[in-house]
């Protein structure tokens, strides 16, 4: 073999092989491919189908224009709960199925093992849609990660806010015993207190998490004669709260106030059992507002999936907004422009208002509502009333709080 | 903190109608364990199933008949659910070591939690008490919620009529016999396998009734097999294994103590109930009533 044409082989396989290489930058559009770590078996499933409809409802909208010449598609992982398992999943999506970003999960613990572990080390961008831990956009809040979940410090300070509105001073606070309910037991207190310096905390008790049976808590509780009680419980311990506050009639003798007792989801199942008078926090209802875009999301969400949407349809559905209007901004797919342009962010979201990526911290900016239960004229089942609509910048921790915490 | 003596009666009475609760789902668990010597994990899960079974009545039938139809229907099929394990599954593992029935009853709690997951899904389910039951009962100046009261009055039902049965009828008599000495039972002549068989399924039924009965006071969902099949060990452990005045005995004080440590310390409750099972293990490590181990 000649020396030129043993170097002509070697140029043609480096063209080749160059060419092959620029094929993806070269080449026409692709989708998108998001990767989504939920809880789809155990009692958590029902919210983690709730977000995966939302998202699905808002992809349809999306891909119908497309973005970037592409369409968004997704794959789905079980996480079961499970933290190690949502790692293993959100790794294994990550490397083999090559996804450009991660979305998912209810689970607080998951969602910041794949924030630590997978987002942060492989530089790809996570948006956590129903886990409300604040650590994950608060103290362990880095580049890569991202929440449109509200979190606890949202949900305490919005209860904060609202009940300083109220003329109640004796407050006892009973909850869960886990990281949950002591997140909003301490956000609640903290910022009640700094609004209305003369509140005085009575007592405290704590149930372990899954409690069936709340009344000797009540009745111990109603024997100390609080103005008012904070719970902080969720989950199956909410429903079985709300039983046993009808069950030994303290709902009607001493006010109380619960993050999401509000929620269709909790108070549907209950039907006119549900108590009267608790009052709750949550960032989605369908019933409110009755904004001309809420009411076609609403309907456009129950022809599909024959029920209407929860809370974290909601956030599901801001984040398939969000993630879409960033591509679009960021004009092609690449991990670091894609959160460059998701940074402060703001889309208009299902229910008419504004949604915005705060940039300093990456958590979703929206209202929040404070409303009281009260026995639907028509229907079987209760529904919050006098509705009081806290706004975004009202409830959020200011960016230099949330470094605070980063720096400590 | 001062307390007047009606908080502290109400404390009382709101404890013991949770013991009762307790009681009925616990004397089933313990009587299986001491019958068949089956250390029966799945326990908790016939519970669950009893829960389940009760909301899908009284959607059937709605309105209080459906509730009262639920508290008799619920545990039937909750017996039937056992017989069939027990015919297929268990009636060919009772010689077997401890270790492993507690491993295979532990699997099929596992597998009853996925059916449980698969037949009614994962939503939490609630079901209404009637009407009748609606506020509080006054006695002496301290109020309980009429369903807890109607509770206190059940346990004690449940456990005269399951002395009656074990003391006083032929059937009963040859099932105590059986957990003393099952060779004897069959070597004069007793289908002991049948007699077995029953045994096991009046225990289910009992976890069956239990369900029925809580399941207008909590959330009925996945997981509340596990919650209650710990406690279920712990009370029939301090009790005195295989003996159900034991279970009561254990009820009641896994019952009142967390009643009354929610009230005196309520940040730390939950230790009560579990401090109270540690000082009678160190004081009577085989329960305070007699094991028939």
């Amino acid at each position: 073999m000649s020396k030129s044409r043993f170097s002509g082989m070697v140029l043609f396989g480096l063209v080749v092989t160059l060419s092959l290489m620029m094929l993806p930058a070269l080449s026409e559009a692709r989708d998108i491919k998001v990767g989504i770590v939920d809880t789809y078996s155990g009692p958590p499933a029902v919210y983690g189908n709730d977000a995966l409809n939302g998202f699905k409802l808002a992809l349809e909208e999306i891909n119908k224009q497309g973005v970037l010449g592409g369409k968004i598609e997704f794959t789905t992982r079980d996480e079961k709960f499970k933290v190690d398992v949502a790692l293993a999943m959100a790794k294994e999506l990550v490397m083999r199925e090559n996804v450009d970003l991660l979305v998912g999960t209810i689970n607080s613990g998951a969602s910041l093992a794949i924030s630590d572990g997978v987002a942060k080390a492989e530089k790809v961008p996570f948006i956590v849609w129903t886990a409300k831990d604040e650590k994950i956009t608060g103290e362990l809040g880095h580049r890569y990660v991202f929440s449109t979940a509200e979190n606890t410090a949202m949900a305490g300070k919005a209860g904060g806010v609202g009940l300083a509105k109220k003329p109640y001073k004796k407050y006892w606070i009973a909850g869960d015993d886990y990281a949950y309910g002591h997140a909003i037991a301490d956000a609640a207190w903290r910022n009640l207190k700094a609004l209305k310096p003369d509140v005085e905390k009575i007592g405290e008790s704590w149930w372990k998490i899954g409690e069936p049976d709340l009344v000797p808590y009540l009745t111990s509780i109603s024997a100390a004669k609080p103005d008012a009680v904070i719970f902080c419980t969720g989950g199956a311990s909410m429903t079985n709260c709300l039983k046993a506050l009808k069950a030994t009639g303290f709902a009607a003798k001493i006010p109380s106030w619960i993050h999401t007792a509000i929620d269709h989801a909790v108070l549907k199942p209950l039907g006119a059992e549900a108590p009267e008078g608790v009052t709750g926090t949550i960032q989605y209802l369908f019933y409110y507002p009755e904004t001309p875009e809420n009411k076609a999301f609403v309907q456009a969400f129950e022809k599909a999936y024959g029920n209407p949407p929860g809370f974290p349809a909601f956030n599901a559905y801001i984040t398939a907004q969000l993630i879409a209007e960033a591509y679009k901004k960021a004009g092609k797919i690449d991990k670091e422009k894609f959160i460059d342009a998701i940074e402060g962010l703001k889309v208009k979201g299902p229910t008419g208002s504004m949604v915005e990526m705060r940039a300093c911290d990456h958590q979703a900016v929206y209202p929040m509502y404070f409303g009281t239960t009260k026995k639907h004229p028509q229907q079987d089942f209760v529904i919050a009333t006098d509705i009081l609509t806290l706004s975004g910048n009202e409830v959020m921790p200011t960016c230099d709080e949330v470094m605070k915490t980063r720096k400590k | 903190m001062a307390f007047d003596l009606s908080a502290i009666g109400s404390q009382f009475l709101v404890g013991l109608s949770r013991s009762m609760i307790l009681f009925i789902v616990t004397a089933g668990l313990s009587f299986v364990l001491g019958v068949l010597r089956v250390p029966n994990v799945a326990h908790g899960s016939l519970y669950m199933i009893g829960a389940f079974s009760a909301f899908s009545i009284t959607k059937l039938v709605p309105g209080p008949a459906g509730f009262w139809l639920a508290l008799v229907m619920a545990p039937l099929v909750v017996a039937a659910v056992s017989f069939i394990a027990e015919r297929a599954l268990f009636c060919h593992l009772y010689q077997r070591e401890h270790l492993m029935l507690l491993l295979f009853t532990f699997a099929l709690s596992l597998i009853l939690g996925d059916l449980v997951k698969l037949t009614w899904g994962a939503e939490y389910k609630s079901i209404m008490a009637p009407k009748l039951f609606d506020g509080s009962v006054h006695i002496f100046g301290a109020s309980i919620p009429r369903y807890n009261f109607f509770l206190l009055i059940i346990g004690p039902l449940v456990a005269v009529g399951l002395w009656l049965f074990t003391n006083k009828t032929r059937l009963g008599k040859i099932a105590r016999a059986a957990a003393v000495d099952r060779e004897m039972v069959g070597a004069v002549g007793i289908n002991v396998s049948w007699v077995f068989a029953f045994a096991f399924v009046l225990g289910c039924f009992m976890a069956g009734l239990g369900g029925a009965l809580m399941a207008p006071t909590i959330s009925i969902t996945l997981g509340m097999d596990h919650n209650i099949i710990i406690e279920g060990f712990l009370i029939v452990t301090i009790g005195g294994l295989g003996n159900m005045w034991g279970a009561m005995v254990g009820s009641l004080i896994f019952g009142l103590s967390q009643a009354f440590g929610v009230l005196f310390w309520p940040q730390f409750a939950i230790v009560f109930p579990y401090t109270a099972v540690v000082i009678v293990l160190l004081l009577r490590p085989t329960g305070i009533l007699k094991s028939v181990w």
